[in-house]
């Protein structure tokens, strides 16, 4: 049987930490999929999923801190992590460029996402050979 | 090598309306793939009644105290699940 | 053959099927084939006459007759879901066609994604 071939992914969060299991899911795979010597191209976040960039998250300390989970996970390999702007910006997630432009009174986007618009997922659609979406459960 | 049609990756309990539209649109040389909530098709009476390979991330089984209900599913850990969305086509995560 | 975007939530009560409808525009914008279905409580995103005034959301009836602009190949609707919300004809908006199966249709397209 020939080797497995390499793929890339674009991952797509949809569902919010600590209301669903969406990101937990989502970084269990990417981490298998690293592992796996696969590359995730980016992971992009829209709708509730843009929650997992909050600064401003505090679970309990006997609970995992998913966006500093993903913070890590993202950094050390590198990947790129992209809130949606519209849904982001609606979802009180903004950055130091937004904080300025909308005159809010503080920023919270967690190092290293950013924020973009939908093209970035547009993007990962077309480049990635595999998107795959991580929504709230129910 | 993809060996699967399309993988349907499924996260919502039996009596969403959603696993009803993906029970629908399995078709032969398609595969199943039970995470999260979609694990309790496996304790419930009707099971996942499938005519197509069903697998379930064996975690998420675990953690609903699910393991010995598990026989109509081939239990997968998360290396298995990446393994089988390169087998596949096409993946839909309904 | 394209991305089928598929709104199967209700509209106003939840925000997951304009998000689709964003994502579905957004392809579009791009060139890239999209076509977007309607199934279950999502085909009352459909019906004629919405007034939203009093709930203060911008109609979707409006946002989805952007679509053809925006350059969205196709509309369809589930039958079996048009028939079960009371949706015929004489109450639904125009350029949209009935998929008496869904799940062919789903088959027809290379990418099936839901907005949440």
């Amino acid at each position: 049987m020939a080797a497995n071939p390499i793929h890339s992914y674009t991952l797509v969060i949809t569902g919010a930490p600590y209301s669903t299991q969406a990101p937990q899911t989502a970084l269990s795979f990417a981490r298998a999929a690293i592992a796996a010597g696969h590359t995730v191209d980016r992971v992009f976040l829209y709708g509730d999923g843009v929650h997992l960039a909050s600064s401003l998250c505090a679970p309990p300390s006997d609970e995992t801190h998913w966006p500093t989970e993903w913070s890590t996970f993202l950094t050390d390999n590198g990947i790129p992590g992209v809130a949606c702007i519209a849904s982001a910006l609606r979802r009180g997630l903004v950055n130091e460029s937004e904080r300025k432009r909308y005159e809010l009174s503080a920023s919270n986007l967690l190092k290293p996402f950013i924020i973009a618009g939908l093209g970035e997922w547009v993007e990962g659609n077309m480049a990635s050979s595999r998107t795959l979406y991580f929504h709230a459960g129910g | 090598m993809t060996d699967i049609h399309t993988l349907h990756i499924l996260n919502k309990t039996p009596e969403h309306p959603r696993s009803k539209a993906c029970r629908d649109a399995l078709r032969p040389g398609d595969a199943l793939l039970l995470i999260e909530s979609a694990v309790l098709a496996l304790a419930a009476q009707s099971g996942p009644e499938s005519d197509v390979p069903v697998y379930a991330l064996a975690s998420d089984i675990v953690a609903r105290g699910l393991g010995q209900c598990a026989r109509e599913a081939s239990l997968v850990d998360f290396p298995a699940m990446v393994d089988l969305t390169t087998r596949a086509q096409n993946v839909i995560s309904w | 053959m394209g991305t089928l975007m598929v709104i199967d939530q209700p509209p106003y009560g939840i925000w997951a099927g304009r998000e689709a409808l964003d994502m579905a525009f957004s392809l579009a914008a791009f060139d890239q084939p999209v076509s977007i279905l309607f199934t279950g409580a999502g085909v009352n995103w459909l019906r004629t006459y919405q007034d939203t005034r009093e709930i203060n959301q911008k109609s979707v009836e409006k946002n989805l007759s952007a679509a053809p602009i925006f350059g969205v190949e196709a509309m369809y609707a589930c039958a079996r879901a048009c028939t079960q919300y009371g949706l015929g004809p004489e109450n639904m908006v125009d350029g949209v066609v009935l998929a008496e199966n869904s799940s062919d249709l789903i088959r027809q397209h290379s990418h099936t994604a839901f907005a949440g």
